[in-house]
């Protein structure tokens, strides 16, 4: 059976297993427990008393609770993933055995944070050696040891990139002439027009 | 098959039948947290001036309990064999069912232990990946070449390394089909044959 969520793949024999778990929380505390994941997955921390506090009544083990955060990560940033709407996730979730009070809670938690999970996987893509700062200084070299009067200007450029391998900010200083400076100018602003044209 | 202890470790354990078994217990507790958190000196000299011997004694006595535990979780012995082998130690009744309790509590976590410390090849940690689309270089305009973007994560005794990957789709391709043939090889006949004798 394919489904959309799983994007378009079967869906994975444990996040059927853990379905059941699921349903044996109250559809209330299962809200709650949406609730704290999705903070989990927006980085904003979860709070692991209240996730244990609300699966005490159905008297979860500490594999159970584990078990039931991993298969509701899982739910959620894969429907954000391949941009399911709430009511497809809801058909489908319900086809899995998820009693209908517990899918309506978990789609509506994931229809108010749709737009701020697909933000928060959309920073996390992988990105190699992103471009943290950049500092520039404009010199005029007056004269030095091989010639008495040089007259010209440099430019300075300090960049200051992320390592892809190391995840480490290094820093990397430049001096550029003026012509060259010019140069890389040109080329800069024809790749910020192909950049523009595209959006 | 039976555990054959060493005349020292003999020494080392005779200690534990000069002592309450309220005591030993205690060292049993000790000695798996040693096991699962490695040895705290401190505790010795604590005990050692409670029970008015010196810290050395308690600490063979200790580590004798550690040793013990190791071997028969490392050899799996059944409980049979188990209490065989204390036999030979001499001690009463309780004790020596309270060494066979604390053993079989405590073995599957002391073989999980033991697991970890075998050496290891870099292993896989966390696979991100990237699907981009060139568009244009500085010497070419008007290019369509998808290429994809790995960030392989490994990790090797404790330290994680990334390795950063490029690719092209029918590179992508040839891999996967690779793979998955290794993976089919597990269902041959000659693969099951072996795992069928192992099992």
């Amino acid at each position: 059976m394919r489904f959309r969520f799983c994007g378009d793949l079967d869906c994975p024999d444990w996040v059927l297993a853990e379905i059941s778990t699921l349903a044996r929380v109250s559809s209330v505390k299962m809200k709650l427990l949406c609730v704290q994941v999705i903070k989990d997955l927006l980085d904003e921390g979860i709070d692991y008393e209240k996730v244990s506090k609300l699966t005490s009544d159905a008297k979860f083990e500490s594999g159970d609770v584990k078990a039931s955060i991993g298969v509701l990560s899982f739910i959620l940033s894969s429907a954000a993933k391949h941009d399911v709407d709430g009511e497809s996730l809801s058909s489908e979730l319900q086809q899995l055995g998820l009693p209908k009070e517990h899918t309506t809670g978990l789609c509506k938690s994931y229809e108010d944070k749709h737009n701020a999970l697909q933000e928060k996987l959309r920073e996390s893509s992988l990105r190699l050696g992103h471009l943290e700062a950049v500092n520039w200084r404009v010199d005029y070299t007056l004269s030095s040891s091989e010639l008495k009067e040089v007259n010209e200007p440099t430019v300075q450029l300090r960049l200051q990139a992320q390592n892809p391998e190391t995840d480490s900010i290094e820093t990397t200083v430049v001096s550029i002439t003026a012509d060259k400076f010019r140069v890389l100018l040109t080329e800069l602003k024809q790749a910020q027009a192909i950049m523009n044209s595209l959006q | 098959m039976l555990l054959v202890l060493s005349d020292d470790h003999k020494d080392h354990l005779c200690f534990l039948s000069e002592v309450d078994p309220a005591v030993v217990s205690e060292f049993g507790r000790i000695a798996v947290e040693f096991l699962k958190k490695g040895s705290n000196p401190k505790i010795y000299e604590g005990a050692a001036r409670k029970l008015n011997v010196s810290s050395e004694t308690v600490q063979h006595g200790v580590e004798g309990l550690m040793y013990l535990l190791t071997e028969s979780s490392k050899l799996m012995i059944s409980e049979v064999d188990f209490q065989d082998s204390v036999l030979v130690l001499g001690f009463s009744e309780e004790l020596n069912k309270l060494l066979l309790q604390l053993y079989l509590e405590n073995k599957k976590e002391i073989r999980q232990i033991l697991s970890n410390l075998s050496p290891n090849l870099p292993h896989y940690h966390n696979l991100e990946w990237r699907l981009d689309v060139q568009l244009a270089s500085r010497a070419l305009r008007h290019q369509v070449k998808p290429t994809v973007t790995l960030k392989l994560h490994l990790e090797d005794g404790g330290m994680c390394r990334a390795h950063v990957l490029q690719t092209d789709p029918a590179t992508l391709q040839h891999l996967i089909q690779e793979m998955e043939r290794a993976l089919a090889d597990l269902k041959s006949n000659h693969c099951r044959r072996i795992l069928r004798n192992i099992k």
